[in-house]
């Protein structure tokens, strides 16, 4: 199994704080990785600090034999490094399917003169894996809503949908599961899971400790910035310093509690 | 040495913008908004002084003095049917006393300024005050529209001096021998200019930072909350902060402009912005530091001017102008980020661009009226009809800039002034073209269609070089720095004789334009008489087939692209969109229809002039633009039927007589500030479109929920 992305010593420092402290994560092809923390523990600055949305401080990281350091934000998107926001970020006037037929057209020198002069014949192929992203997402049928007109919830979902579009190799998604009900996140847990029948590895952030212990093959654990455990869901779990973590931010005895139970620490919905 | 002095005369404009900059950061501080009529309110108190104090013989249009008048005009001029109904017309004139007393008239100006300052807080700011940031530029710019055209009806056209007074008096004995220089003499009034400046943004501060009220300016900065902690409601606030900020204006207008030109006034909010930035738009003494040293930066690059090493084809007049627009496009670059930063606030929900289903049909009906029109009616529409098919082109460039991409650029009209500009200087050969002509142009004498290419290559380079800011500067300040541009570039390019020939800035006669052996001129080859057949037929193709390309360009990949990025940058990059290509291609695309639309005015006029490029027809081009539909090319067509000399509006002054330019862009103003505050900006294509289909499905029995329903779920907003 060869390594998708990996990062070593990757530090962002905001204003003196380490937002990200030391980071080293591997994901491998074809798995399926998830990262828990508390909140503000750094994990959506992770996301931003690999898909180029904030500066490194120090650190690399490598994407498919790619040094990302020199790349700009939407190249490394071309190159199927994509990412959805936990602060949603959709194109808010543009159609659901509009949202995703941005990320999933490519465009060349010339794509203006085929648009002016109306010579693009309709592509099968960006038609297949649009269909195919609504369907992971749940979201068939609402192709001609505006996101604005969704719930919370679904417009998370249209984010996934558009990262899919883009025909990614590594999709690094932001709490997706914020706002879906125990079934709906139970329902989209099973369509990533699918993800990687189609040659997509995953990345996952969530807070549904179930969604996250359940389809996961590896977890990061993050506090303060730092990785302080990794290991399978099982080691997770067991893990003193986890525990000690999740301790820190709300008492209860988390250890006894089982993985459904684990749902609702700090699930407040967003940031 | 001359330097020097140049460091010190500078101090009396850099006074003026000092204290402009100031009344700038206390409206931003007090409602978030930059005022781009900030200008026009000092302009407006400088005219009322001045015509308080008018002493008969002066020029001007009441000799008498001792009138105020009143910040609006008479609806309802020379309306025949309407006068003979004797309603009474709004009153604008009012008398006070005969040559009042220095003191009486500056607390009536500064009434004045407060006045309008409340004007523009109840009518405008107040009710836009939960309105998107794209609203409320628009609601500034259309008041700046507004004032100054009111101005030109109230006060006319004509420049205004004062010798100012007290210490300030311009005519007082200057000070001799300044600095040991025999041959300079600085105004006794620099110095008491500046110092002046210094005492009141002084005052202004310590307002600001030991009372009360200052004290919850800067709390309700912040949240609304902290100011009804101290007792004062945000709105009071906000209210008192737009006199504060206006009454500094009156100031200003009084004080220290002692030339009262119109139009030029208006234009002064550039450097005051420039002043302001400086004080990153919320610091007073920042501001007023920032005016005096921008107004001595720029006298020492006039100074600089003098010496023999200075390249000849960088005139005086643009040395001037550009210094502000260095400062602005500076400041803003270095503070701008390439991609918004996470929980940047964006401009806020942007009117619908909807995508034209059946283009050809109303290209058709459009070219259909328009052939019937220029050969039916008398010779008077067809010169109506090619003003608005000028008007059409150049804002279907402003519907891709502003409309699609979402970048708010104040400077297209003047690229269409640049593109036609150097096609005259292309296509020239140095003689006489008509024997009307006063001046003949230089030039290499290309053919026409090479000489237009040539103007509109002119148009995009520049339009780009205006975008690359635009890769880190967004919202209003953009438009901060393409009005800085639209400065620079008429005093640095269009007013500059030795790039654009002799006769730049007055007036530059345009060739008899051959396109592939067809005479395409407005000016009949031989006669020179006006004959637009064939010119008319020849702008109604261009304009065909930019409307075409626009409508394609909105329905195929690139215009998904730009509406993405007029959304959300963030997104567009992360889904693979490379921003700051996407973007340029957009100011470029916008900025070829501009230069089009210099082209067909090259070919329509006798002779063109840097007037006829004004800022501010350019900005009743985008008034009207947006009262049309911003977002749609059917906007643009509305817009330019409603421009002045357009169709609508010369239709309307056959039958009411006396509507003059200054009208139709006092009631555009109003309508650019009416369309923000009621449809955020959807303007009039959107709303028909809405109501339509809205009457539609009542007929059907269906609920009409077109426009109404997206306002309902944007309040949950649980983000960053
Ligand atoms: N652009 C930024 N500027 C300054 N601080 C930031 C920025 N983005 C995140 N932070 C800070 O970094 C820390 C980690 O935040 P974040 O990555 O959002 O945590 P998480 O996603 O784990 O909840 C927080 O303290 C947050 O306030
Ligand atoms: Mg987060």
């Amino acid at each position: 199994m060869s390594s998708l992305l990996e990062t070593t010593g990757l530090t962002v420092t905001f204003g003196g704080l380490n937002a990200n402290d030391n980071v080293d994560i591997e994901i491998t092809k074809g798995s399926f990785v998830g990262l828990i923390g508390p909140n503000g523990a750094g994990k959506t600055t992770f996301i931003d600090a690999i898909t180029g949305f904030v500066p490194t401080s120090a650190g690399s990281a490598i994407f498919d034999g790619h040094d990302l350091s020199e790349l700009k934000p939407h190249e490394r998107a071309q190159l199927g490094l994509v990412r959805t926001f936990q602060s949603l970020e959709l194109f808010e006037d543009l159609s659901v399917r509009d949202n995703l037929l941005v990320a999933a057209h490519p465009t060349t020198w010339y794509t203006l003169a085929l648009d002016v002069f109306r010579l693009r014949q309709s592509n099968e192929e960006i038609e297949e894996r649009i269909d195919w992203a609504l369907e992971v997402a749940g979201l068939t049928g609402l192709e001609e809503e505006l996101p604005t007109d969704l719930p919370h919830g679904q417009r998370k979902l249209v984010g996934v949908a558009r990262a899919l579009a883009a025909q990614p190799n590594l999709v690094l998604l932001d709490e997706p599961a914020a706002g879906l009900d125990t079934a709906e996140s139970n329902a989209l847990g099973g369509h990533l899971r699918g993800l990687l029948d189609h040659d997509v590895t995953v990345f996952l952030i969530d807070h549904d400790m179930g969604l996250v212990l359940s389809v996961c093959d590896f977890i990061y654990v993050m506090d303060f910035g730092k990785i302080i455990a990794s290991g399978t869901p099982e080691e997770v779990r067991s893990n003193p310093e986890v525990i000690a973590a999740y301790l820190g931010e709300e008492a209860g005895e988390v250890q006894a509690r089982s993985a459904e139970e684990l749902r609702g620490i700090s699930d407040t919905a967003g940031e | 040495m001359e330097l020097i002095f140049g460091l010190f005369a500078g101090l009396a404009a850099g006074s003026v913008f000092a204290l402009l900059g100031a009344g700038l950061v206390i409206a931003y501080r007090g409602s978030g908004v930059i005022n781009f009529a900030h200008g026009s309110v000092a302009a407006y108190a400088a005219f009322t002084w001045d015509e308080l104090r008018d002493m008969p013989g002066e020029t001007g249009i009441g000799n008498e003095g001792g009138s105020i008048y009143l910040p609006w005009f008479d609806p309802i001029p020379e309306w025949g049917f309407l006068k003979a109904l004797h309603i009474n017309n709004l009153p604008v004139e009012i008398h006070i006393m005969t040559d009042p007393p220095a003191w009486l008239a500056m607390i009536i100006t500064l009434a004045m300024s407060a006045f309008i300052g409340l004007l523009m807080h109840f009518l405008v700011f107040r009710p836009l005050r939960n309105s998107p940031m794209l609203a409320k530029v628009v609601g500034s710019v259309g008041i700046m529209l507004y004032l100054q055209a009111v101005a030109l009806l109230n006060f006319g056209a004509a420049n205004r001096a004062d010798d100012g007074f007290w210490v300030f008096n311009s005519t007082s004995e200057p000070i001799a021998n300044f600095i040991g220089m025999d041959d300079k003499n600085l105004p006794r009034s620099t110095p008491y200019l500046a110092l002046a400046a210094i005492i009141i943004g002084a005052a202004a501060w310590a307002i600001y930072r030991y009372t009360r009220f200052g004290l919850a300016t800067r709390a309700a900065d912040e949240n609304e909350k902290g100011a009804t902690l101290l007792g004062y409601s945000p709105q009071f606030l906000a209210g008192l902060n737009w006199v504060i900020s206006s009454v500094l204006a009156g100031l200003a207008g009084v004080i220290f402009l002692h030339k009262t030109m119109p139009n030029q006034l208006n234009l002064y909010v550039v450097s005051a912005l420039a002043a302001a930035l400086v004080g990153g738009l919320t610091s007073i003494p920042g501001a007023i530091l920032g005016g005096l040293g921008l107004g001595a930066f720029a006298s020492m690059g006039v100074s600089a001017t003098s010496y023999s090493w200075w390249p000849e084809w960088l005139p005086v007049d643009g040395v001037r102008a550009f210094a502000p627009v260095l400062v602005v496009i500076l400041v803003l670059y270095f503070r701008g980020h390439k991609l918004p930063i996470r929980g940047t606030v964006g401009l806020g929900r942007q009117p619908r661009a909807p995508a034209t289903k059946h283009p050809m049909v109303g290209v058709g009906v459009g070219v259909a009226i328009a052939l019937v029109m220029s050969n039916i009616f008398i010779s008077k529409w067809e010169s109506t009809l090619t003003m608005t098919l000028v008007a059409i082109l150049a804002m279907l460039s402003l519907v891709v800039l502003l409309g699609f991409l979402g970048q708010i650029s104040l400077v297209q009209w003047t690229l269409a002034g640049v593109s036609s500009f150097v096609l005259i200087r292309l296509a020239s050969d140095g003689t006489k073209v008509r024997p009307m002509d006063f001046f003949v142009v230089w030039g290499p004498d290309l053919p026409d269609p090479i000489a237009a290419l040539g103007g509109v290559i002119a148009a995009v380079l520049l339009g780009l070089l205006i975008g690359i800011p635009a890769l880190r500067i967004r919202g209003v300040q953009l438009a901060v720095v393409t009005l800085a541009a639209i400065v620079a570039i008429e005093d640095l390019l269009m007013r500059n004789r030795p790039l654009m020939g002799t006769a730049a800035h007055t007036m530059n006669p345009t060739p008899k334009p051959k396109w592939f052996g067809q005479y395409v001129g407005a000016l009949d080859e031989q006669s020179n008489q006006t004959d637009y057949w064939k010119y008319t037929v020849f702008a109604i193709i261009v304009v065909a087939l930019a409307g075409i390309f626009v409508v394609n360009l909105r329905r195929g990949i690139i215009g998904r692209r730009f509406l993405a990025i007029r959304s959300n940058e963030r997104a567009a990059a992360a889904a693979g969109v490379n921003v700051a290509r996407t973007k340029m291609l957009g100011f470029g695309v916008s900025s070829f229809l501009a230069g089009l639309a210099g082209m067909l005015v090259a070919y329509k006029m006798p002779m063109v002039t840097s007037e006829f490029f004004s800022p501010f027809v350019g900005l009743a081009m985008i008034a009207f633009v947006y009262l049309g539909g911003i977002t749609t090319v059917w906007g643009a067509v509305l817009g330019g039927m409603l421009v002045g000399g357009g169709l609508l509006s010369e239709f309307g002054s056959l039958h009411f007589e006396g509507i003059t330019q200054a009208y139709i862009n006092a009631v555009g103003g109003i309508g650019l500030v009416v369309n923000a505050v009621l449809t955020s900006g959807e303007g009039i294509s959107l709303t028909i479109t809405n109501q339509a289909k809205a009457l539609v499905a009542t007929m059907r029995g269906t609920t009409p929920n077109e426009g109404e329903k997206e306002e309902v779920v944007s309040t949950e907003e649980v983000n960053v």
